[in-house]
């Protein structure tokens, strides 16, 4: 963090979504990811509205991320991304499930059956 | 011989005589008395007229001249009476009178001082700790903010957190009004912030439009910030409580030569020229502020902006009628008041709305670049990717169609210019490739590490930490891939990455917020070119692409199936290990960063 981002902020979180928590679409999440739709952005969207679609220009993000780079709480985020998602400027996916990790039997089956292939 | 008649005649005749004389004496004698008498009544008539007249005079004075001098100290409209006798006006008493009511006023207004400033002192106590108490009550409300994202749950604490602000500006300004300091300190802010920030602290805050024609940047020296934010505050709450509940207040933000010009404008009801020139007065601050004269309830808002107007050197307008037919109101920052903040790395606040200067470079520019038109060099020119649509058309034919894809999955291995598995080294992880099917599910950071790898031929660093990369690419929509500018795109196809990128990575371990790498853009030829060939990727080239891994992994493992021991020399960050049982070590120790997928 740069330091001068400490301190009480100015703007509270609920002006970014006037005062509205509950998002317009319920299946949104923390990890849901977010891509801009790539239509372009009326000119009287919220302010708050096109700064997490100025944040996705450059890639995707999950929920999580843009609200960290937006300095929003989730729940603002969640209700920003289900209006853009109305309008059409935002796709989402469901969240990626966290990597799986391998079977170690199974591994150890392959190592031993290299080890066999290589003495063979 | 005397005649004894003749003596008598002639003691007769001198008696008779002298009885004349003497009764003459007495009747002037009496009369004199009679008119002294006489004299003595009227005179004691005449005293007993004054000493009465004098009596109501002072009665008078008792009664109904010092209450109504007393009363008209604190309200002006308050005639004070004469004296009952209007030729007193010009003699000894009336004038001794009149000093005793200029010493009642005189000692009325000392006093008056005094109480209020003791009520002040009592007031201002009273309402630091309260604004110290709210303070933390929104520490506590935006901790839960950010903990808590339950959407019932939310809208509880976004409300609480409105009426807190709502309290807190009323605590402030009591306390300011009272002569305390706005207490607290800010750092310096996004002049934009501080508009918004004051608007956040009212109740009809959606009313409000905010229209920031300010230079990006603009921002206000740090004891300057919350100052402003309070007059704006009031000035909105001013608008919003003298207009309709369905209109509008407009707010401008403009650059003038002085420094900075914010504008409230309502839709109400305007004022009269008397309020006008009160208010005038009121924000001017150069008159010293009773409380008793603030009424009741007492009107702070305008006091305090006086106040704060006067101790900040800030300037308050309300003479001019706003062409909407309501009041408006301009505040004016001078320059020794503002400073500049890089927007790029302290950006405005999300909900602060964005300058249409900005916009206008951009539309100037090139359409989508150019994010901030002081920073960066050249957004427009050097933008590599004029439109976002040219790039899907452009047919691909060369290898960098591989760097340029936004989105390198894992699969995308062999067609990277900075492919993983390098051209005659072996494989360090020789794991059987993923199948297409799998990416939707894929480890979330694998894809990441395959970016940190694409890019570790020109920035090293970026590999030491391949986990931290902020983006999780992955397999998106074929619309999101067509027509529209990405990062990845953009970090890969830069010889040298965007210098901010991964610049903040290094200094601590913490996720940074981005530089806008379009600013930065490459303009490279090599950029040029590969930009515009980014495209879905077809079936048959994943196979192929997939086929090329498969003999390459079979490659390497005869390699290093022939030469037993032999530490290949690899790239950091792609631990290596040689012999089966290191490798499968090495994927329990790597498969949260995503090795696996290699």
């Amino acid at each position: 963090m740069t330091g001068r981002r400490g301190g009480r902020p100015l703007v509270p979180a609920y002006l970014s979504t006037g005062g509205v928590a509950r998002p317009s679409r319920a299946h949104l999440e923390r990890l849901s990811v977010l891509t801009a739709s790539g239509e372009p952005a009326p000119a009287e969207l919220p302010a708050a509205q096109a700064a997490l679609l100025e944040e996705l220009e450059y890639g995707s993000l999950t929920v999580l991320e843009a609200a960290a780079l937006l300095r929003l709480p989730v729940s603002a985020v969640l209700v920003l991304a289900a209006d853009l998602l109305d309008r059409g400027l935002v796709l989402a996916r469901a969240p990626i499930p966290p990597a799986r990790r391998f079977d170690p039997d199974l591994l150890k089956r392959v190592a031993d059956g290299l080890r066999d292939l290589k003495h063979r | 011989m005397i005649e004894v008649p003749d003596l008598a005649v002639g003691a007769l005749a001198l008696g008779t005589l002298s009885a004349f004389a003497l009764g003459g004496g007495l009747l002037r004698s009496r009369r004199q008395l009679a008119a002294q008498r006489a004299k003595t009544a009227a005179l004691r008539a005449q005293l007993d007229g004054t000493t009465r007249a004098f009596t109501f005079e002072v009665e008078h004075l008792a009664v109904r001249r010092v209450p109504a001098a007393a009363r008209q100290a604190a309200h002006s409209h308050v005639t004070e009476p004469g004296p009952l006798n209007p030729q007193l006006a010009g003699s000894p008493l009336g004038a001794a009178l009149e000093q005793v009511l200029k010493g009642l006023h005189a000692e009325l207004a000392a006093q008056r001082t005094r109480i209020d400033a003791a009520a002040q002192a009592g007031m201002r106590g009273a309402t630091r700790e309260i604004q110290a108490a709210l303070y933390r009550l929104q520490d506590a409300l935006r901790g839960l903010q950010q903990r808590y994202d339950d959407p019932e749950l939310a809208q509880t604490l976004f409300e609480l957190d409105h009426e807190n602000e709502q309290s807190l500006r009323r605590a402030q300004i009591a306390a300011v009004v009272c002569g305390a300091w706005v207490g607290l300190a800010r750092e310096e802010s996004h002049l934009v912030d501080a508009v918004t920030g004051g608007q956040a602290r009212l109740a009809g805050y959606r009313r409000v439009r905010v229209s920031n024609h300010l230079a990006a940047g603009t921002a206000l020296v740090s004891h300057a910030v919350e100052p402003v934010a309070i007059i704006v505050a009031e000035l909105l709450d001013n608008a919003l409580r003298h207009s309709a509940p369905d209109t509008e207040v407009v707010v401008n933000l403009e650059a003038v030569h002085h420094g900075v010009c914010v504008t409230v404008d309502d839709a109400g009801l305007g004022m009269t020229q008397d309020e006008r020139a009160r208010a005038q007065r009121m924000v001017a601050g150069s008159d010293p502020i009773l409380l008793t004269e603030l009424g009741d309830p007492p009107r702070m808002g305008l006091a305090a902006v006086g106040r704060l107007t006067r101790q900040f050197d800030l300037s308050v307008d309300l003479t001019s009628p706003s062409p909407y037919g309501g009041v408006r109101a301009v505040l004016r920052v001078d320059r020794h008041l503002l400073t500049r903040i890089d927007p790029e790395e302290v950006p405005p606040a999300a909900s602060a709305p964005r300058s249409t200067r900005r916009a206008a470079v951009r539309d100037a520019g090139s359409g989508s670049g150019g994010s901030r038109p002081s920073h960066g060099p050249g957004p427009g020119p050097s933008d590599p990717h004029p439109t976002p649509q040219s790039g899907p058309s452009d047919p691909p034919s060369t290898p960098q169609s591989g760097p340029s894809d936004p989105y390198p999955t894992p699969q995308s291995g062999p067609s990277d210019p900075y492919p993983t598995p390098r051209p005659g080294l072996p494989d360090p992880h020789p794991t059987p490739p993923p199948t297409p099917a799998v990416p939707p599910h894929a480890p979330a950071s694998a894809p990441a590490e395959a970016l940190a790898d694409a890019s570790a031929g020109s920035d090293d660093s970026a590999r030491s930490e391949p986990a931290v990369t902020p983006r999780i690419p992955g397999p998106l929509p074929t619309a999101a891939r067509h027509g529209h500018d990405h990062g990845y795109g953009k970090e890969q196809d830069a010889e040298a990455p965007a210098p901010g990128h991964h610049g903040p990575r290094e200094s601590d371990g913490l996720p940074q917020r981005r530089r806008r790498g379009r600013a930065t853009a490459p303009s490279g030829p090599v950029a040029a070119e590969g930009a515009p060939q980014r495209r879905p990727r077809r079936p048959e080239e994943s196979a192929a692409a997939l086929g090329a891994l498969q003999s390459g992994t079979a490659a390497a493992r005869f390699a290093a199936g022939s030469n037993t021991g032999a530490v290949p020399a690899v790239p950091e960050g792609a631990p290596a290990a040689t012999t089966a049982d290191q490798a499968s070590e090495d994927v329990h120790s790597n498969d949260d960063e995503g090795g696996t997928a290699r």
